[in-house]
């Protein structure tokens, strides 16, 4: 066999499975990038940056086109429709040494409420957190603690207790660091994240 | 000789409980869609728990949506074939490894934590690429 042969065997198969990528900007307006690391089974060293752009797979130097005015195909604006809501993130504060909400952290229960209500297959991810009061080992414990009367009240309010997991990161994720045995209300707390 | 037996389920064990960690979680599906998990095929219903290796599978009809632990979002689109080959994520320290496969059909991505977390972590392959995801949003189509 030549190179004539094997460089038609190759368009044959390229023909099989043609790809592209379309790349956007971020939800925030940034815009990101993605690195040809190989193309054809070779290491390869492209990068596609340019964002609203089309870009044809395959070749190791990677050219993007501008989207232009056709901008995406129905296809591709349903894909991007279907994508799930992001993340969201609630942070709830309490007096030393307890478990119970701060009353301004009362209100932040509900909004969380409606927030997992309106999700489609809801994963709600339960961290708690203490300032450097007492020790560590007291503050993993009342981490936990916190982080498990939030998940029990979601419990309460219908929630499965299978969508939802909570840990205890004690005094080690400070939100306002301090030194140890410094009181701060910023750094009690308990972290919800909603997917 | 004995022992082999045993050394073989304990490995056996071992596999199964870190590969039994939950990934991600299906949030939508419509039309012909399931997951492949092994030999099984699962219907994508919402709150599904996926794990590293699961196989998403559509047909001209189907689509699926998922949200994974590290806030990575995915959308598969009709006559599809998505696999997720390798996942692995520290939540603590927000790092981890991602590797997707496109086979044939179209998919919707918003990158998260793992993307962010050290060059070319994420990555995604297709029949005759292996791109480097650095934190973006993006659609992929493999045509047959």
């Amino acid at each position: 066999m030549n190179w004539k042969y094997l460089s038609a065997a190759a368009l044959l198969l390229g023909g099989c499975a043609t790809s592209s990528l379309v790349l956007l900007p971020d939800d925030d307006g940034r815009q990101g990038s993605l690195a040809v690391l190989e193309a054809n089974g070779r290491p390869a060293e492209g990068v596609i940056a340019q964002g609203n752009s089309r870009t044809k797979l395959g070749d190791a130097r990677p050219a993007s086109r501008p989207l232009g005015d056709k901008g995406l195909s129905a296809q591709e604006a349903a894909l991007l429709t279907g994508l799930p809501p992001p993340a969201k993130s609630f942070l709830l504060y309490f007096d030393q040494g307890t478990v119970t909400p701060t009353p301004e952290s009362q209100a932040v229960l509900g909004e969380l409420r409606a927030e997992i209500a309106s999700r489609s297959g809801p994963h709600v991810e339960v961290t708690g957190h203490t300032d450097t009061v007492g020790s560590g080992a007291d503050n993993d414990r009342l981490s936990q603690q916190r982080a498990e009367e939030v998940l029990s009240w979601l419990a309460s309010q219908g929630f499965d207790r299978s969508l939802m997991s909570a840990t205890g990161r004690g005094e080690r994720e400070l939100r306002e660091p301090t030194v140890d045995n410094v009181s701060s209300a910023a750094n009690r707390r308990v972290e919800v994240i909603v997917r | 000789m004995l022992r082999l037996p045993f050394a073989f389920g304990l490995i056996a064990l071992i596999t199964a409980s870190s590969a039994a960690a939950e990934i991600a979680r299906i949030k939508q599906s419509s039309g012909s869609a399931f997951v492949q998990r092994n030999t099984q095929q699962l219907k994508p219903v919402p709150g599904l728990q996926l794990l590293a290796g699961d196989r998403l599978v559509t047909g001209k009809d189907g689509r699926m949506s998922l949200s994974f632990i590290d806030n990575t979002r995915f959308a598969v689109g009709p006559n599809s074939r998505v696999s997720v080959s390798e996942f692995q994520y520290d939540r603590t320290r927000q790092r981890g490894s991602f590797v997707t496969q496109v086979d044939r059909g179209s998919l919707a991505v918003v990158s998260g934590r793992i993307a962010k977390s050290d060059r070319d972590a994420m990555k995604v392959r297709t029949p005759k690429t292996l791109l480097g995801v650095r934190g973006t949003k993006f659609i992929i189509e493999v045509a047959e």
